[in-house]
């Protein structure tokens, strides 16, 4: 039966094989794609289950980084009260003022600095005794120091940057009382250093997790597709053939569950920042508390990508023998 | 297995029986690189498959059709699908795919299930749509483990007239089973292993010789 319309079929197939054949890498992308999306839509429970999986677990560690990036910006709040003062007990003259400030912006550690002059001094004394200014009577500017505050560069507020400014500091000959509260920079300090810590630790074992759950998951999705791969390989399909539809639905399925984890994440940050004030007393909007920055964001977006590429990888190389 | 030393020439149709564990599927396997042999030489189609490197043995598939007991379709996808794989793997477009397949679906007579899911479909027709999938592309050999192992008497039939059909055209067949009627009604050249050895072969003349010719 069909004897002749099949030799006819096998002169043009031969005819044909050869510039087919030449495809090569480019051409047959788009054939991948639409195996991967084609597969997307034969297996949704799968697929649900896995950007499910990977939903949660980004969501978990933007949570995480979340909290981590505005304990951080709080941080560098506070440390902007790491202040060293120089205190005279004269009023400087405009010409001494700008020769201290000079020598003083020379040392490399200093972000700005600033003159408190004796009027400015009462100034704030009197602010910060407000409501009991009858302590204040008598009180005249003349019996206050006038200062210099001075305020260091990021890098160098911990405690031994803190501690050799001030050596430096007191060389500059005129200046001899120096002070900037050595209690409190060595506990903020190792305040923060314990936090750094902790964050990076829990860190640590959050992403271990998340690539631990992700990608088992995916190692039983794609056993559960084992088949598959045995018939593909039956059939005469390479390696890379076999594995690149895969592979593409890993880095779909990882993008989409990053996606959906940093709406979710907006979603509660928003919600968070609305019904704040209802149970707490801190106002979250106006102590600055930040979304994630930009290069978070896309670096959880390719972390998604990564983790569903990555994940498929691994799971592939057990379950093909071509 | 050991001590085999079997030649199967082009255009043959040949049977392999023997008892469960003999070693059909074993052989077969040797064939279409799925096992190496520990010693010996396997030849197929002038290569040598003992010394083809993992990324040549794809290659080698493409020349060969598989079928087995259990079909090995996949369930999720309709038949067509599953015939057209053979075609999407050896990197035809889609239009030629379309035609050649529905062409072969036509030769099975299963040409109006091609939308369904093989799930859908009885046991002879699976077994259709697997005999489709190893022959859309014309292979030089046919490779079939007891692929009526399934199915009824009617079925049986059906299935040797394809492989029949299949040899007609120039395809070398093999066929393991244990079954005895599909034997007795199709057999030109019968090998019988048994303990991973060759214990007989028999030729006979038969019907499909002259057609050959």
């Amino acid at each position: 039966m069909n004897k002749w319309k099949k030799k006819a079929s096998e002169t043009t197939r031969t005819a044909r094989r050869p510039t087919l054949a030449g495809d090569g890498f480019g051409g047959r992308i788009g054939f991948f794609l639409t195996r991967a999306i084609t597969n997307i839509r034969q297996n949704v429970f799968v697929n649900v289950v896995t950007i499910g999986t990977i939903t949660l677990a980004l969501l978990i560690v933007s949570l995480f980084l979340l909290v981590f990036v505005n304990l951080e910006s709080a941080a560098e709040n506070w440390s902007e009260r790491v202040q060293v003062t120089v205190y005279f007990d004269k009023d400087l003259t405009g010409q001494e003022q700008s020769a201290f400030r000079e020598k003083i912006s020379a040392i490399s550690e200093v972000s700005r600095i600033s003159y408190v002059s004796r009027d400015e001094a009462l100034k704030r004394f009197k602010g910060r005794l407000r409501g009991q200014e009858t302590l204040l009577e008598g009180v005249r500017s003349e019996i206050l120091p006038t200062s210099f505050e001075i305020v260091l560069k990021r890098a160098y507020r911990e405690t031994v940057s803190v501690e050799s400014f001030v050596t430096k500091l007191k060389q500059i000959p005129g200046i001899s009382e120096v002070q900037y509260g050595e209690e409190w920079v060595r506990r903020f300090n190792s305040f923060l250093n314990f936090m750094r810590l902790l964050g990076a630790l829990l860190g640590g074992f959050l992403v271990v997790a998340v690539i631990f759950i992700v990608s088992n998951t995916i190692k039983l999705t794609i056993y559960s597709r084992r088949d598959e791969l045995e018939v593909m390989s039956l059939v005469g399909a390479t390696r890379f053939f076999i594995t690149a539809p895969f592979l593409l639905e890993g880095i779909i399925q990882g993008l989409a569950g990053s996606l959906l984890s940093l709406g979710l994440v907006y979603g509660l940050y928003e919600g968070f920042l609305q019904n704040a004030g209802d149970f707490i007393t801190f106002n979250p909007a106006a102590s600055g508390f930040n979304f994630l920055p930009v290069e978070y964001l896309s670096g959880l977006l390719l972390a998604g990508a990564l983790l569903g590429f990555i994940g498929s990888l691994t799971s592939l190389k057990r379950f093909i023998n071509v | 297995m050991h001590n085999i030393n079997l030649k199967i020439g082009k255009g043959e149709f040949v049977f392999l029986t023997g008892p469960s564990g003999a070693g059909k599927t074993t052989l077969l396997r040797l064939l279409y690189g799925a096992l190496r042999p520990t010693r010996g030489e396997v030849l197929v189609d002038g290569q040598n498959v003992t010394r083809l490197t993992r990324s040549q043995i794809p290659l080698l598939r493409r020349s060969i059709g598989v079928v087995f007991q259990d079909f090995k379709l996949l369930h999720n996808r309709s038949v067509f699908e599953n015939v057209a794989i053979t075609l999407e793997v050896l990197g035809w477009g889609r239009a030629d795919i379309g035609k050649k397949t529905m062409h072969i679906l036509k030769q099975m007579g299963i040409e109006s299930k091609y939308n369904l899911t093989t799930q859908r479909l009885s046991g002879g027709e699976q077994q259709r749509v697997a005999l489709a999938r190893a022959l859309v592309n014309d292979p030089k050999i046919l490779l079939a483990d007891e692929p009526t192992g399934n199915l009824d008497d009617a079925n049986k039939n059906q299935i040797l007239t394809i492989f029949k059909e299949a040899n007609i055209r120039g395809t070398t067949v093999v066929v393991a089973t244990h079954d005895r009627r599909l034997i007795d009604q199709g057999h030109k050249r019968l090998v019988t292993l048994s303990k991973g050895e060759i214990v007989e072969q028999v030729e006979k003349e038969s019907i499909g010789d002259d057609q050959n010719g």
